[in-house]
């Protein structure tokens, strides 16, 4: 946590601790973020109304797959980062922040670990779930 | 000025200071209801408020993959619930928070280069992303009904 580094860079003062690389991680991941959004709203047009098999039609072209598990996992890293900095702000008890921080991670851990699951399974044309888990 | 008797922070009673957690006391920050509303401001809440909106969001992203790898049965029962009004005015909540965080992240990038930051170009910029926002919304989903995707 209190790891030092250099205080200035080429004369400007910069963070001692962490907050640099946050701010660089945030900028980064709206910069991923701007066009797979853009990508990500088109998909929702074109599957809106499709249905069952238009849905299992679209996830059958591995661009769409990939380009899905990016921007998933993009975003619940931009989300991950966003939620954080307001918990900072607002939540000033360290036992709760702590608490809630862990909380909003492990949400954003789940999400990430079940969505790219189905999205593999979608891909690979497997069965509807819970074939093969004997539920 | 501190240590002023006339004006001592620490014998302060009206709560506009605050003893920081290096013990040092300072002058409390103005909060919203202290500021005069101001374009730029209500731009920065938007994001923060979008951004909060599409983390719920998320969590039915995920539960429509869900539906979709269980299959027909449980998604149409999904397709059921959002294409209820409820669900059509939930879906058209999300694309609105979703165009109004893009355009509100392009601002912060535009910013965050450096440029804009006149309070001219600023309001501007403000102004260019909510209005961008809405009515990028409101397109999308004027091409969805009008094109037989959606119907009520």
């Amino acid at each position: 946590m209190s790891r030092q580094t250099r205080a200035f860079v080429k004369g400007v003062k910069v963070s001692e601790r962490h907050g640099a690389g946050e701010w660089t991680a945030e900028r980064l991941s709206s910069l991923i973020l701007v066009p797979l959004t853009l990508w990500g709203l088109w998909s929702g047009f074109v599957l809106s109304g499709g249905g069952y098999d238009g849905a299992r039609e679209w996830f059958a072209s591995p661009v769409n797959a990939v380009l899905l598990a990016v921007t998933l996992l993009v975003s619940l890293w931009h989300m991950n980062m966003g939620l954080k900095v307001i918990v900072d702000d607002y939540i000033h008890k360290p036992g709760s922040r702590t608490a809630l921080l862990g909380l909003i991670g492990l949400l954003c851990l789940a999400i990430a670990a079940a969505g790219v699951f189905f999205i593999v399974r979608l891909a690979l044309g497997s069965a509807p779930l819970p074939a093969g888990f004997g539920i | 000025m501190p240590g002023d008797a006339s004006n001592d922070p620490t014998d302060d009673q009206t709560g506009r200071f605050v003893v920081q957690p290096n013990g040092r006391v300072r002058p409390l920050s103005p909060h919203l209801q202290v500021w005069r509303w101001h374009v730029t401001m209500f731009a920065s809440i938007l994001n923060r408020m979008t951004g909060g909106a599409l983390s719920v969001g998320s969590v039915l992203i995920a539960l429509w993959l869900l539906a979709l790898a269980f299959g027909p049965d449980a998604y149409a029962t999904f397709t059921g619930w959002m294409g209820s009004p409820l669900g059509l005015l939930v879906w058209f909540g999300l694309t609105l928070a979703l165009f109004l965080h893009l355009t509100g992240g392009v601002r912060h990038l535009i910013w965050d280069a450096g440029s804009g930051l006149t309070p001219r170009a600023a309001d501007a910029l403000s102004w260019a992303s909510i209005i961008a926002g809405v009515v990028g919304a409101v397109v999308f989903w004027v091409l969805l009904f009008a094109s037989g995707r959606v119907a009520l």
